[in-house]
């Protein structure tokens, strides 16, 4: 009867896998009332209640609201060197541009591309008009650029890494750190190609990680190790993570952060995080989720 | 246990207990019997004609069908393309002549009816004598014609010499009709040639096809006094074919009996068999020159019974009769059949979605396609389908460069899917593709809102996710109308249109359902079955 044991065996370990249905129905559903959706999907409004109560958040400079607004950029633009512009409701990373310095002819990406007044105006009026944001009429967020803390900086020098933590009732779950590649064009999601790594909550030591799906050890774009790293400010990052959770009215929640040379930040959170977490960690959400559900 | 908890099993078994208590009402107290519940195979019929124009006029003109106590004709469509059509009454027959004028190039039409028949089978009583003489206007049907030569000496020499008749004594008909029936189905061999046999020649020849043999059957009947007519019509069988049939009709005790001595059909004739005309008539008359050619298309379809509507006479069920209903107004059944199969589609693409795990586009866009395909076939359906969207999404490509509002820019989509659906229907009239002219009937709004997810997910997540999700939204697409199209399924729910209730209860039961998709034990492969059992 071996095969028959394999199966029950197979079977406890799905059992251990959060799948879609069970998200949305037991978590999301359960504990993230609809109408406070918004509290995450507007990054504004999430940076406003965050930073009310003291949590770090990335300074904005300031907010373009409407169309006619766009007009004064180049004059609020006069002493900014380098700084992001987010649209407030944009998902999945797009509309973000970020710029890393300037010079007489104006600002640039950190790709070399030149933005000017004039193409800087331009992506303001598409947010506003909601190009990035499904036609809902948006708001453009000009903040502060993260400086990544160095050893986030050496592992992912195209782009901002950040570390996603799944937050259950203001208990952080697990933990993951998504590290963009040079195949995700800069962008820290992990069906865009960055590489997901899998962090020990007692720790924060790099336990796991993964690329495209399959496992690796090893960064595919510069070749340095990925496991056994120590992620720096880890208790801070935790606590950061578990006062989303106490503040915002969401109670099953992804918490990004960045973690930067001035500590963690949170850039946002997202009130539907994906499954990808247990790739990463090499793990099923389950069992963390019901102890927190059972506790 | 919480009150929704509670309220989602009370209407879980509500679901489950409305349609058991109605089945049981239905055949324990009015007594429906089961075969009634059963729904009727009728079939689609559709008559193509090819012809050639070089500027000339040209005439078309066939038999149709008419509803009489063994046969009901429903839901007729003329797709006459250049040609105008009229029909008349020609004493017994319906005529549909089309005329066009200064006609140039190749040209199709088509004319499709929906038919219905009975198995007939008439029990020829043994004592039953040929009569002396028959009501006025019989008579025509017992005189000579020009490949119905009842005076010839070779149809007395049959009759008494090959089929050994006593000569000048009463004749039984049935024995009679028996040893001609017999004679011309064993005897006579059949052949399969579309030329015309007179009677004569068939007899004189010892083999003919089903006109030949008709005939001669007409021929040996008039002689012995007995009216007969031929009947031209189809024998249907799912597919295409150019061969029509002809049987004949004896005039017995009041009724027109039939007999078909090509299938051995003695005194009765399968549900199968439509007639279209009755005499010795041509069954297409054209213009000349014109490289005219036809095809009839069947396919098998099903309706409800009408004996469910009596059966149920009173009951309660006669107020929701919705056979009924939709008959009144003039709907036609195809339409609530299409109406209460969607559910259905709608559980296959469920099951596809939260089950399996297939990302598709829409969450009805699979079964909606689904039930429009059944007027194009899933081929077409499919083939409509994916041109409409990718042309669609090309063209917002070129509005997306326009940099153009949401809303205006959903409205040119909605008028492109328009144009994209006429250009596809005139088309496919041009090139006799009937099925594909249907594309019209999908929906045009989704089909548009499907176009900007295509092309907004090719932005977002790249071609390979565009075209994985397209794949399997036909694959879906594929399943829904294999389960919609299943003739036991659509004769459940026609018969029990309270099984949507089933439908239902199943959809609550897979909305509280947690268990990993099928996509999903492939996504987490190595999390399930990655590591090795430790021995306890």
């Amino acid at each position: 009867m071996n095969w028959l044991k394999k199966i029950m065996y197979w079977r406890k370990m799905s059992q251990q896998v959060l799948s879609i249905n069970q998200r949305n129905l037991e978590f999301i559903y359960r504990y993230n009332p609809r109408k406070f959706y918004k509290t995450a999907d507007d990054k504004r409004l999430t940076k406003q209640l965050l930073a009310a109560q003291g949590v770090p958040v990335p300074p904005s400079y300031f907010v373009i609201e409407s169309f006619h607004q766009t007009q004064q950029v180049g004059q609020m633009l006069t002493d900014l060197d380098d700084f992001v512009i987010k649209p407030a409701q944009g998902s999945g990373g797009g509309g973000i541009v970020v710029i890393t310095r300037r010079d007489e002819h104006g600002w640039y990406s950190p790709s070399g591309t030149l933005w000017t007044v004039l193409d800087i105006q331009r992506h303001v009026a598409d947010i506003v008009f909601g190009t990035h944001s499904f036609d809902l009429g948006d708001f453009a967020i000009f903040e502060q650029r993260l400086r990544p803390a160095p050893l986030l900086h050496k592992l992912s020098p195209w782009g901002l890494a950040d570390l996603r933590v799944i937050v259950l009732e203001h208990k952080p779950v697990m933990a993951m750190c998504r590290l963009p590649t040079r195949a995700s064009g800069g962008r820290a999601n992990l069906h865009q190609g960055a590489v997901g790594v899998g962090i020990n909550l007692k720790t924060g030591r790099s336990t796991h990680a993964i690329h495209a799906g399959m496992p690796i050890i090893l960064h595919p774009d510069h070749g340095e190790n990925l496991i056994g790293l120590e992620l720096p400010d880890w208790k801070e990052c935790l606590r950061i993570a578990q006062r989303c959770g106490e503040i915002l009215p969401l109670k099953y929640l992804g918490v990004d952060l960045a973690i930067t040379d001035e500590g963690p930040k949170v850039l946002e959170v997202n009130a539907r995080p994906g499954l990808a977490i247990q790739l990463a960690n090499d793990c099923g959400l389950r069992p963390a989720l019901f102890d927190v559900v059972n506790a | 246990m919480n009150r929704a908890r509670l309220v989602y099993i009370a209407l879980l078994l509500l679901m489950l207990a409305v349609p058991a208590g109605s089945l049981y009402y239905k055949l324990y107290v009015v007594q429906l019997p089961l075969q009634s519940l059963i729904p009727d195979v009728s079939y689609k019929v559709e008559t193509l004609f090819e012809v050639d124009g070089y500027g000339n006029n040209i005439n078309i003109a066939t038999f149709l069908p008419k509803n009489d106590s063994r046969q009901r004709i429903f839901d007729e469509q003329n797709s006459g393309g250049v040609f105008n059509l009229e029909i008349v009454s020609e004493g017994l027959n319906r005529v549909a002549r089309w005329q066009a004028d200064n006609v140039n190039g190749h040209q199709y039409l088509s004319y499709t009816y929906h038919v219905s028949a009975r198995h007939v089978r008439y029990d020829l009583l043994p004592e039953l004598t040929i009569p002396e003489s028959y009501p006025a206007g019989l008579d025509v049907y017992l005189e000579a014609e020009e490949g119905i030569q009842v005076h010839d000496p070779l149809i007395e020499n049959v009759l008494y010499q090959r089929l050994g008749l006593p000569r000048n004594s009463e004749l039984k008909v049935l024995p009679t009709l028996q040893a001609i029936h017999n004679y011309l189905q064993h005897k006579l061999e059949n052949r399969n040639f579309s030329g015309f046999t007179d009677a004569i020649t068939a007899l004189k020849l010892g083999e003919a096809s089903c006109n030949g043999k008709s005939r001669a059957f007409v021929a040996l009947a008039r002689k012995l006094n007995m009216p007969a007519r031929l009947v031209g019509g189809l024998v249907l069988t799912t597919g295409n074919k150019r061969t029509s049939h002809q049987w004949v009709e004896v005039f017995i005790s009041g009724h027109w009996v039939p007999f078909d001595t090509i299938n051995n059909h003695f005194a009765e004739l399968p549900e199968n068999y439509i007639a279209l005309y009755y005499g010795d008539e041509v069954l297409f008359k054209h213009s000349g020159n014109i490289n005219f050619s036809y095809v009839f298309s069947t396919y098998k379809r099903l309706i409800p019974r009408n004996e469910v509507g009596e059966a149920l006479g009173d009951s309660l069920f006669n107020s929701v009769n919705i056979y009924a209903v939709f008959e009144k107004v003039g709907i036609s059944q195809n339409l609530l059949k299409i109406l209460l199969m969607i559910p259905l589609g709608a559980l296959v693409t469920v099951v596809f979605r939260n089950v399996i795990g297939l990302e598709t586009f829409g969450t009805f866009l699979p079964a909606l396609i689904a039930a429009a395909a059944r007027e194009t076939g899933l081929l077409w359906g499919l083939v409509g389908f994916l041109s409409i969207v990718l042309a669609a999404a090309w063209v917002r490509r070129g509005l997306d460069w326009l940099q153009l509002l949401h809303s205006p820019k959903m409205a040119i989509m909605l008028t492109v899917v328009v144009i994209i659906m006429l250009a596809m229907t005139v088309t496919g009239v041009n090139y006799g593709l009937f099925d594909l002219a249907h594309v019209s009937l999908f929906p045009i709004a989704i089909l548009a809102i499907t176009a900007e997810r295509f092309a907004l997910t090719e932005i977002e997540q790249g071609s390979q996710k565009v075209w994985s999700m397209t794949v399997m939204t036909m694959v879906v697409i594929s399943a829904a109308y294999v389960v919609m199209d299943s003739l036991f399924l659509q004769s459940l729910i026609m018969a029990l249109p309270e099984m949507l209730l089933v439908v239902i209860a199943l959809n609550l039961w897979l909305g509280k359902w947690v268990g990993l998709r099928l996509m999903e034990f492939i996504r987490f492969r190595k999390l399930i079955f990655g590591r090795e059992a430790q021995q306890p």
